[in-house]
């Protein structure tokens, strides 16, 4: 008997197919899903949370996070403030809004569960005038209004949801970035509303909207002394500090709003409440 | 951000070196593989009574693990099912690498041909969660060396 290997042609156990198409194919199918899934379970869940009354929601509140480093005259003037804003919302009835304020350094005011507003020193203090700070509330009270937090607490689940069950491989996990990214429209569009609505309080509160842009200007001098550049707009949660100041122009633009005027500015004691704040603030951490 | 540059620089890496690598290997086996063509190796478990041969165990290894593209490649199909084409061709390789070994050795043992030729598998990270997926290819088999004259 004659024993041979014959010459077997290449290929019969190797597909042809290129890698790098595959990767596009794969990848690309991969992100569409994740995508439109997220965007699909995180409405669900945005309508879903939507339904739970707004008296529950204090319950949920981050309670640890809520301090109050205002002194009384400082909480008493936020507070008047807050009303007459708050006058100008439109808020439904029963839906109370809770402003607390923070003598710590952070650049940041954000609207949480419950009502609950959080403003920090690191940012009210920059503020050069009462009309700022009323766009700033104005700006919360509309997150509020809008329940954005439990809705974007809602989405943000969903989401989670589908990222967790699409990827379970952490070989995927890169692809989580398509969640984020999605959840970062939904905020970006929550953004958005809240200076349209914001300004439009502020113009019926004043009778004209002049100083409200100022609040963004703050922030876009905040950013740029910080030295860090303004990340590309899909990763940030709120629209870039040019984009908000021209949708602003536009919106006055668009309405025939009286953009100049005379601001009022901020009580004389204000910048020694500032500082009452931050030195709480510091016994707060001690205590602690 | 940096994640995913970092991500992305990987995988650029995985597949410029992996592809690199692969094409070498590729080159090398086929003209090893026309060398040995004259070194037959026969699945059958019956080796010829006459003439008469000694016979010696062979064995050649290989243990291959898999480059960051390959393996995002494949972590994908997981998605979506279907052929797991970057892992056939490390396959491939590490089969057709190890059944040369194997050659390499019986030619040097003056070997005439190889019988009952078989391989296995060994998962060397078998179970281990997000280790890197590495495994083992052993071609193994009855070298009949001679003929020798009674």
């Amino acid at each position: 008997m004659k024993y041979r290997n014959p010459q077997i042609p290449e290929g019969i156990n190797v597909s042809g197919r290129h890698p790098l198409r595959e990767l596009l194919i794969l990848a690309g199918g991969a992100l569409l899903l994740i995508v439109v899934l997220s965007w699909l379970f995180g409405q669900f869940g945005g309508r879903l949370a939507r339904l739970l009354p707004f008296e529950r929601e204090a319950a949920l509140a981050p309670e640890s996070l809520l301090v109050s480093d205002a002194g009384p005259e400082l909480q008493a003037y936020l507070d008047q403030l807050g009303r007459r804003v708050a006058a100008q919302m439109d808020l439904p009835d029963g839906m109370q809004v809770k402003l607390h304020f923070s003598g710590e350094d952070t650049f940041n005011a954000f609207a949480t569960l419950g009502g609950n507003i959080l403003l920090y020193r690191g940012l009210v203090a920059q503020l050069p005038h009462e009309n700022a700070l009323a766009m700033l509330l104005a700006h919360e009270m509309t997150h509020v209004r809008q329940r954005d937090p439990i809705v974007g607490l809602g989405r943000g689940v969903g989401i989670q949801v589908v990222v967790t069950l699409l990827l379970g491989n952490p070989s995927l996990e890169v692809l989580g970035n398509a969640g984020i990214y999605t959840q970062l429209h939904f905020s970006r569009e929550m953004e958005r509303t809240a200076d349209a609505a914001a300004l439009a309080a502020v113009h019926r509160l004043y009778g004209h909207v002049a100083g409200a842009e100022d609040l963004f200007e703050v922030m876009h001098e905040a950013r740029e002394n910080a030295g860090t550049d303004e990340l590309p707009a899909i990763f940030s949660s709120h629209p870039l500090d040019g984009q908000r100041l021209q949708a602003i122009a536009d919106a006055v633009r668009a309405r025939g709003w009286l953009d100049t005027g005379a601001t009022t500015p901020l009580p004389g004691e204000f910048s020694a409440w500032m500082q009452e704040s931050a030195a709480r603030a510091e016994a707060r951490k001690v205590s602690e | 951000m940096y994640d995913l540059i970092v991500f992305l620089a990987l995988l650029l890496l995985g597949y410029g070196v992996g592809q690199f690598a692969e094409r070498r290997h590729y080159r090398s086996i086929i003209e090893r593989e026309a060398k040995y063509s004259a070194l037959p190796a026969i699945a059958s478990r019956y080796p010829p009574v006459e003439p008469r041969y000694s016979q010696v165990l062979v064995t050649g290894s290989t243990v291959v693990s898999v480059d960051y593209f390959k393996r995002f490649l494949a972590a994908l199909r997981n998605l979506f099912g279907g052929r797991i084409t970057p892992y056939e061709s490390l396959l491939d390789r590490a089969r057709r690498e190890s059944l040369l070994r194997m050659k390499e050795k019986s030619a040097a043992l003056g070997a005439s041909m190889v019988f009952n030729v078989k391989y296995e598998t060994a998962s060397i990270s078998k179970g281990a969660g997000n280790t890197i997926g590495s495994i083992e290819v052993l071609a193994y088999g009855t070298a009949l060396i001679g003929p020798h004259a009674e």
